[in-house]
């Protein structure tokens, strides 16, 4: 996204209701966010205006049964920046989601604030973590686990428990901009441990220039 | 029963047995055998005989078979007297009143075999083929005389023969039968135990209606009254353990996501916004821990306004169950050793939290 521009979005959801829902309120939005295309299946994002949209918003169940990963799969590695919305809560598929280089994992029972916020986030090559992943980063019991310091646990508890991310830092001590750091250097570690993704690369870089990590971290 | 005991009442039947045979074998061989046992090499294979039965008594008589590696020397010990006896008696007197070892070292083989049967079998085969060598060497030409001694031959070994098979017989039922009391006994148990979990939930199940009697009685009464504020907020209490405590006896994959969802679905038909968020893996939780788990939970949501947060979180080491409402800080209920309750409010927050360390770290 070039400085100044607006931020355009293509939204892939097989309910067109959803799909109503999420135009709306992402150009309620203060500044608004641009909807380029919308449509019931992946082929918006790859042809047509859908193509130059900055973030693909993407439903995991399109028609079917079977989560959509090849699809984030091809998107990502295309270093499309991808914010998956599911239906499901499962950590699992949340974790998968991640690890292929989607920026966000958010399920639909989280509201327009958290939506709104992870595109924002995604444009701007960073991931957001909304409370729900936040759980199943603390609930992570995988092997490929990147280490995380008790501190960052304790972020990602409070933060999933709480959903306010004022009330984690007072129950912590600490300042609201030291929590979301937190969470992002949490995620950069979890970007770290990921298949290789444009989009990961970006939020590394991003990451580096925004002085969360230094280069000596990776 | 234990297998234990069960084998021990089986053996018991072949301990008797085998006595039974050394008594018998003790008995004939000095009050039948004794008084015609006449040259030197019969004494010699009197005595050998004499001998295992000794041996063998010191086993028999503490209701044990005679361990494989004494009980086949003795056997080969009897069946060398027997031959040497054998040997002795004059060719027209054999299987006759002077013929002494042969109706005797059979029963030796059992005493000695019982517990083996193929290898009692065996020996007995060789007992038999031995002493028919020494009617074989003196070639009697009479079929009266080969007839006779077909009949003696036949008569004892088949004797012999009949009690090692009635024994394995009696062994094997008997073994059946221990097997079928033991199983009857294990089915009684398991009534049994089923029965007293029965009683022990009624019992529980009674103590954790704790809250609601005392309250049914003070309606009933009229010492409260169902519109103050304070009873009805009791009423919901007692409404929300009561639907735990149903939850808490289902059988589901998920027992503490089952009893947490139950109190959020209690708080829903009242009319509160309730987010539920569970993350990790299901861990195995004990029921008491579960209750502790879930009591600030309920706590927390009778005392909600409007709205309320409930997670549930299992990471590899620990179980925490929150909640974040808009409602009154309660009294919340206290910190067991095992469980530990935070409680927590900011503005009009408030955060209640229940944590139990699944692993000591």
């Amino acid at each position: 996204m070039a400085f100044g521009t607006e931020l355009t979005a293509v939204v892939i959801d097989d309910h067109p209701a959803v799909r109503a829902g999420v135009v709306h309120w992402l150009s309620s939005g203060s500044p608004p966010i641009k909807v380029l295309a919308e449509g019931e299946d992946v082929r918006v994002a790859w042809i047509g205006d859908g193509a130059r949209a900055d973030v693909v918003i993407l439903d995991l169940h399109l028609n079917s049964t079977t989560p959509a990963m090849g699809d984030l799969r091809r998107l990502t590695e295309a270093g499309r920046r991808v914010v998956v919305y599911s239906m499901r809560a499962d950590d699992d598929i949340a974790l998968q989601c991640l690890e292929l280089g989607a920026l966000c994992y958010l399920t639909k029972a989280e509201g327009d604030e958290h939506l709104v916020e992870a595109v924002r986030a995604a444009g701007g090559d960073r991931a957001y973590t909304p409370p729900s992943l936040a759980g199943a980063l603390a609930g992570d019991r995988s092997e490929r686990r990147p280490a995380l310091s008790a501190r960052e646990t304790e972020v990602l508890i409070e933060w999933f428990q709480s959903e306010s991310k004022e009330f984690v830092a007072h129950r912590l001590g600490i300042s609201p901009n030291t929590v979301n750091s937190h969470l992002e250097r949490i995620r950069i570690k979890y970007a770290q441990i990921g298949r290789e993704a444009p989009t990961k690369a970006a939020l590394v870089a991003r990451a580096i220039q925004d002085g969360l990590i230094g280069v000596s971290d990776l | 029963m234990t297998d234990l005991a069960r084998l021990d009442g089986t053996d018991r039947v072949l301990g008797i047995v085998r006595l039974a045979l050394l008594v018998v074998v003790a008995a004939i061989q000095p009050a039948l055998s004794l008084p015609v046992v006449d040259s030197t090499a019969g004494w010699a294979a009197f005595g050998a005989l004499a001998g295992v039965t000794v041996t063998a008594a010191c086993w028999v008589v503490r209701g044990r078979p005679v361990p494989l590696p004494v009980a086949v020397p003795l056997a080969v010990v009897v069946l060398a007297a027997s031959t040497v006896a054998t040997w002795e008696v004059p060719p027209d007197e054999l299987f006759g009143g002077r013929h002494w070892s042969f109706g005797l070292a059979g029963w030796h083989l059992l005493v000695l075999l019982v517990d083996r049967a193929a290898l009692a079998a065996t020996a007995l085969g060789a007992l038999v083929v031995l002493t028919l060598a020494r009617v074989a060497t003196t070639a009697p030409t009479d079929r009266g005389e080969i007839g006779r001694v077909a009949i003696v031959v036949l008569s004892v070994i088949s004797f012999q023969l009949a009690t090692l098979a009635l024994t394995r017989l009696v062994h094997r039922r008997a073994r059946q039968a221990a097997e079928a009391a033991a199983e009857r006994d294990r089915q009684a148990q398991r009534k049994a135990l089923a029965e007293q979990q029965e009683a022990d939930q009624r019992i529980r199940f009674a103590g954790q209606l704790g809250a609601t009697l005392p309250l049914l009685a003070a309606m009933a009464d009229r010492t409260l009254d169902p519109r103050d504020d304070t009873t009805r907020q009791r009423c919901v209490l007692a409404a929300t353990q009561l639907r735990r405590l149903f939850a808490e006896n289902d059988d589901v994959p998920d027992p503490l996501v089952h009893e947490v969802s139950a109190c959020v679905d209690l708080a829903e038909r009242r009319g509160l916004t309730v987010a539920l968020a569970v993350s990790g893996e299901p861990t195995p939780v004990p029921t008491e821990v579960r209750r502790e788990l879930t009591a600030p939970l309920v706590t927390a949501l009778v005392a909600a306004r409007t709205q309320a947060r409930v997670s549930v979180l299992r990471t590899g080491e620990e179980v925490r169950v929150a909640v974040i409402t808009d409602g009154e800080p309660g009294e919340a209920p206290a910190s067991s050793p095992r469980v530990g309750v935070e409680c927590h409010t900011l503005g009009a927050r408030l955060w209640m939290e229940a944590k139990w360390r699944s692993e000591p770290s």
